[in-house]
């Protein structure tokens, strides 16, 4: 398995596509860092001295929201309960919202650059299999004493791989970039979470990495879709084309669809995005984590039947 | 003789149509094996099937005793194969596609990839990119990728497409060694029948997806009482149509061919001299695999 793995890196990092994709990531975090500072040089921002006040007026609106709202909405009264629990908090521990940059707020706003870890990971899904069949590579592959099984799942492994890397790749330059560009905050500021009616105080670095891998699940289940596609119809603009137009669009047309109807509940984008449980308001009313793990769970189990039952009982005349 | 490959009643129909309607053969160890057919007879398909990239629909092929459907690892490790043409990674150097597959068999070390490639005359450019090779270079890499791993049975479907006549010679010099030092059993499919001639031990001939014929390659060409035979004469002095009503023969500028069993030469030779016709010489016109080839084919 071990060396499957290693023959599959090293067909995907000896094509200078992929190390193009590297550099792309890296160097978006970087520029964005730049910008910013540039952002923040031309137009400094003052440090709020009446924060307290400010938050005040914050709170008076929310309430009155959460009374109109509340009662007709059950999600709308959750994120607002959550709104306001930790305004309070802040007040009452004195902890101003963070105002200037610094390099966790940096790593923060670098977290958007995560589609295009996803575009560049379902790129490389869509191809992993699809291109095989059209190097004609795939019948010298498939004649070798190893399983179909274990050749498509060092090809899935390798993925994964490829997109953690990419993952890290995008948190250590963004780091980097905030440490250079920004610097430490002057205290350690911890993040705040809203779970079970408290806020709770964590610590922002492992906050963030547990951020970077929520934000995450999205991207892989549609590379394992990518992947699937590809291995079924082996054909990977495909493969690339459908799953890039929904990492897109899946979540604005499944928010639509969530307004009207429960049953949005049961589409794969409803339950992709975790966070919502630790610091949020899930979609639908109604929708636990336990729900949507299950959910991504059969989506993941559906896929990669698809996939791995159709590569192993394949007739090969490529 | 021990039997390395056997195909026992394959049938194979893609999409309800029967490709493949029942072969059974044997090859053997350390011969070097024929596969002839005309284009779309199912060659390539019954090659897909022995490797396993095809399922087979009915019947069993068994590898050095092992069943490729049962024991898929134990069977195909037994082999190296060429199906079709050779692609590799163009975007890997030739020594790096080797490893690709060296890392997929148990213990091949580098020196045996140092010494397959070696032997397929590809030392100067194994560290070359492979979109820059030739045909005839990727001819040989997958050549020396089917042998890193000492195979009891390699096929190799028209392993001789894209080679120059140097480079055919070479590799007939190596398949016929393989065979006999090795006692490695050889199956290669060929247009170029020629070549066939030269290279195998036994031939088999399908058409339509059928077996025709297995042979030894001289029974095969030499297997007629029959042959034919070119009279170079003088003026046949209106003998013309004594020789085609009796001879069946065919007049030819200086002389006539006919075809005819070995003993009846000399009654020919007699009747000419009696009739005072000037013989310069006589030559057999062996049948080339070709024509018998196109004869077997025909109907
Ligand atoms: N995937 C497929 N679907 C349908 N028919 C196929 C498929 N593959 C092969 N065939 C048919 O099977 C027959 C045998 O094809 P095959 O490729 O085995 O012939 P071949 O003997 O290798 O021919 P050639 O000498 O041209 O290489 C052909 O009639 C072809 O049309
Ligand atoms: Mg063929």
């Amino acid at each position: 398995m071990m060396n499957l793995i290693i023959n599959e890196c090293a067909k995907l990092f000896r094509r200078p596509g992929t190390i193009v994709m590297l550099a792309i990531i890296a160097v978006l975090a970087a520029g964005l860092g730049g910008y910013f500072k540039y952002d923040e040089v031309k137009h400094p921002s003052q440090e709020n001295v009446h924060w307290k006040k400010d938050l005040q007026t914050e709170l008076k609106e929310d309430r009155e929201t959460m009374a109109s709202f509340g009662k007709s909405n059950q999600n709308m009264k959750k994120f607002y309960e959550r709104q306001i629990a930790i305004k309070e908090y802040r007040i009452s521990n004195d902890m101003a919202p963070e105002a200037e940059q610094n390099v966790w707020t940096f790593v923060r706003d670098t977290k958007g650059l995560i589609s295009i870890v996803g575009v560049f990971t379902i790129i490389v899904a869509a191809g992993m299999v699809s291109s095989e069949f059209s190097w004609g590579t795939i019948k010298l592959l498939l004649i070798r004493p190893t399983s179909r099984v274990k050749i498509l799942l060092s090809k899935y492994l390798t993925l994964l791989l490829f997109s953690l890397m990419l993952l890290s790749l995008l948190f250590t330059v963004s780091a980097l970039a905030g440490l250079i560009f920004f610097g430490l905050p002057e205290s350690s500021v911890p993040h705040l979470a809203f779970t079970n009616g408290e806020v709770v105080e964590r610590s922002i670095f492992l906050q963030l990495i547990g951020e970077y891998l929520l934000s995450s699940i999205g991207m892989l289940m549609l590379a394992t879709m990518a992947f699937m596609i590809s291995t079924v119809f082996r054909n990977s603009s495909l493969a690339v084309g459908i799953s890039l137009f929904l990492l897109l669009m899946g979540d604005m047309v499944t928010k639509i669809f969530a307004g009207s109807f429960t049953w949005a509940k049961y589409v794969l984008f409803a339950n992709t995005d975790l966070s919502v449980y630790f610091d949020g308001v899930p979609l639908v009313e109604g929708m636990t984590f336990s729900f949507s793990v299950i959910m991504l769970v059969v989506y993941f189990l559906i896929f990669q039947l698809l996939a791995f039952g159709v590569f192993s009982k394949r007739d090969v005349a490529a | 003789m021990k039997t390395v490959l056997s195909l026992k009643n394959v049938k194979k129909s893609i999409k309800g149509k029967p490709i493949i309607k029942g072969l059974s053969f044997d090859v053997h160890e350390g011969e070097v094996f024929g596969f002839l057919g005309p284009n779309g007879a199912g060659k390539t398909t019954t090659i897909r099937m022995i490797v396993g990239l095809m399922k087979i629909s009915e019947g069993d092929i068994v590898i050095c005793g092992k069943s490729i459907a049962k024991d898929f690892a134990g069977a195909v490790g037994k082999i190296g194969a060429i199906v079709e043409n050779p692609e590799m990674y163009k975007f890997l150097t030739g020594y790096q596609n080797l490893l690709q597959y060296a890392r997929m068999h148990k213990g091949i070390q580098k020196e045996k990839i140092i010494e397959v490639v070696e032997l397929v005359g590809l030392s100067d450019k194994i560290h070359d990119k492979v979109h820059t090779y030739s045909l005839g270079m990727r001819q040989r890499l997958g050549l020396a990728q089917s042998l890193l791993h000492d195979p009891k049975l390699l096929i190799l479907d028209e392993p001789t497409n894209g080679l120059d006549p140097a480079g055919i010679r070479e590799i007939r010099g190596h398949l016929r060694k393989l065979a006999r030092e090795q006692g490695m059993s050889v199956i290669v499919s060929s247009h170029l029948l020629s070549e066939m001639e030269l290279m195998c031990d036994r031939i088999a001939i399908i058409q339509n997806g059928e077996l025709i014929d297995v042979q030894n390659i001289n029974d095969f060409v030499h297997q007629d009482k029959v042959s034919s035979y070119v009279f170079e004469t003088g003026n046949l002095g209106g003998k013309e149509q004594w020789l085609r009503d009796k001879w069946d023969a065919k007049i030819l500028d200086d002389g006539f061919s006919v075809d005819i069993a070995r003993e009846q030469v000399p009654v020919i030779l007699r009747s000419l001299i009696e009739y005072d016709i000037e013989i310069f010489g006589i030559g057999t016109a062996n049948k080339t695999l070709e024509e018998r080839f196109l004869e077997v084919t025909a109907n």
